[in-house]
């Protein structure tokens, strides 16, 4: 439709006798015509799958409202928070922040490598379509699939949820850097390789300064949602608070279960902020450093 | 002729600072190790488990996928769960949104109201609600679709006011000088300029719902989360690679199909970056 109305303006100013605005009236009803027919279909479409979904998840009103009235009485149960658990909650708050964050590092550590050999204008092309292979392999994969496999391998602990967190970490920040690197003008590097610059200087010198601000502000981004995961990862068996939120409602132990989530929203609530405030400050100041 | 060259810029000093940065991210990293008490020799002390499981993987036993009938259900409850928690989070995102944007909202005051409970409502877990909805609805998708819509209208809202705030005030004011009520201004002014990047965002909440509907199935919310976890708990692990395959082939397929559904539907997609 945008594009009809700037061919119409674009055109010569029309004679407006009566025979054309007719014809230009009938025009536009039957495009509105068309339109409100497009919008019903995808209304039906749309409402079908709502139905046939709702049906296929078991969605019940009756058991929605007897859950509501179960539910006030439950979250009652959660306060007040047990204050007095805080102490001995600070150090799985630790290991899940400490989780997020390495996993974070390394992750952005390894993403570029992979992203250099993911890019067209960088890698031979069998090298790049392995690499692609791979990260969408690992894009696929969510993480507690990788973490109830790793479990397998590690034990529990700290360890398979960190190596899951920074697989995961990998398929996407390599995606989104080797998309960044192809859009990298072609112009620049056949300048620095006109320099007479060998295949790793010119990476050195024309790649990685123009990728750095996606690198550090997706990898901001990657942190916050590797907090969120981590807390999940936690109560599979990677320790943190996510396990020790776990094993408080597992023993029905409302009041500890709720201070665990009031230290989590804190952890989610900053972690949050201060990625924003570094984005914006990245995005908007151009190079990080 | 003296050209002053700031001390920064040497090449010199500005290797100094390479070497300085990476050195400290290097013990950053082997600070963060030794606090989680890992040693990366365990990567390679735990080799011999890795060659374990991978022998006890091989060969994946594809055979479920024509033996086990209920297996390509609990793919579809995967699916309805993320479908439903999207369109169903979505759209009371967007009506929320519209008490969040300061140029629709009715009164300052509840704009603030809304932006704090979503806030709020964005940082809770998703595991505790899941937890909490497990224990008042039942174990089952329910509890799976309304973790997902809790979920999304915490995350889209925020989006969607951000946008409608975006949106081009000149329009409103033509709307409005024909006279028309607040809620015809939304109808006719507002609602068509959010609404490619309302549909555009919901095609990755779908994306996003669908990989978090697979963590919400291992804890009881059913779905091809919960036969896999089922699976690895009985320690059948040629099942749970088969489980594996079919999470990825359908993750990676629904990505291109609604890639490809977005671009059809949208010409320019205006996506809201935050």
């Amino acid at each position: 439709m945008g594009s009809s109305s700037k061919e119409f303006f674009r055109q010569e100013p029309p004679i407006l006798d009566s025979k054309f605005l007719d014809w230009k009236f009938l025009e536009w009803k039957k495009s509105i015509a068309g339109q409100r027919g497009k919008q019903a279909v995808i209304a039906l479409v749309l409402v079908l799958l709502v139905a046939l979904t709702a049906w296929r998840c078991n969605v019940d009103v009756q058991s929605f409202i007897t859950g509501i009235n179960k539910g006030f009485p439950l979250v009652g149960m959660f306060f007040p928070p047990e204050w007095s658990g805080m102490a001995d909650m600070l150090q799985p708050l630790g290991v899940t922040t400490v989780m997020a964050m390495a996993a974070t590092i390394l992750g952005m550590c390894l993403s570029l490598p992979c992203a250099l050999a993911a890019s067209s204008n960088i890698a031979p092309p069998v090298v790049r379509q392995v690499m692609r292979a791979f990260i969408a392999l690992e894009r696929g994969l969510p993480e507690i699939v990788q973490m109830l496999l790793l479990i397998a391998i590690f034990g529990l602990g700290a360890v398979p949820g960190l190596v899951a967190l920074s697989f995961s970490s990998i398929g996407m920040l390599a995606k989104l850097l080797a998309d960044a690197i192809e859009e990298i003008e072609p112009q620049m590097l056949e300048a620095v390789a006109g320099t007479g610059a060998t295949r790793s200087q010119v990476i050195r010198y024309a790649v990685i300064p123009q990728i750095l601000p996606a690198l550090f502000a997706n990898g901001l981004f990657r942190f916050e949602f590797n907090v969120r995961a981590g807390v999940i990862l936690g109560a599979i068996g990677a320790g943190g608070i996510g396990y020790v939120m776990m094993t408080a409602m597992n023993s029905m132990d409302y009041q500890k279960a709720c201070m665990a989530t009031l230290l989590t929203l804190t952890l989610v609530f900053f972690s949050e902020r201060i990625s924003d405030f570094c984005r914006t400050r990245i995005l908007d100041g151009g190079t990080p450093r | 002729m003296n050209i002053e060259v700031p001390a920064g810029a040497l090449p010199s000093r500005k290797f100094r600072m390479t070497i300085l940065y990476l050195a400290a991210t290097a013990a950053a990293i082997c600070l963060l190790f030794t606090y989680l008490d890992m040693s990366p020799s365990s990567f390679v002390v735990d080799f011999r488990f890795i060659v374990d499981l991978v022998q006890q993987m091989f060969p994946p036993n594809i055979a479920l996928f024509w033996t086990k009938k209920t297996i390509f259900l609990s793919l579809i409850d995967t699916l309805s769960m993320a479908f439903l928690g999207t369109v169903c989070g979505g759209g009371i995102a967007l009506f929320l949104a519209f008490f969040a944007a300061t140029n629709t909202t009715p009164h300052p005051l509840v704009r603030l109201a809304v932006r704090t409970l979503l806030a709020m409502e964005r940082s809770i877990p998703q595991l505790i609600v899941i937890l909490v909805l497990l224990i008042t609805v039942g174990i089952g998708p329910f509890a799976g679709v309304l973790t997902l819509v809790i979920g999304s209208v915490g995350m889209y809202s925020k989006f969607f006011a951000d946008s409608i705030e975006q949106a081009d005030k000149n329009t409103m004011e033509s709307v409005e000088s024909l006279g028309s009520t607040r809620l015809q201004t939304i109808r006719y002014a507002v609602l068509p300029q959010v609404m490619p990047s309302f549909v555009a965002n919901l095609f990755y909440a779908f994306d996003y719902n669908l990989r978090a509907a697979i963590p919400l199935g291992v804890f009881g919310g059913g779905g091809i989360g919960f036969e896999l976890a089922f699976a690895n708990g009985l320690l059948h692990y040629k099942d749970v690679l088969a489980y594996t395959i079919l999470i990825v082939v359908m993750i990676t397929a629904m990505e291109r199909i609604s890639d490809w559904v977005r671009r059809s539907i949208i010409t320019q997609p205006q996506l809201i970056t935050k």
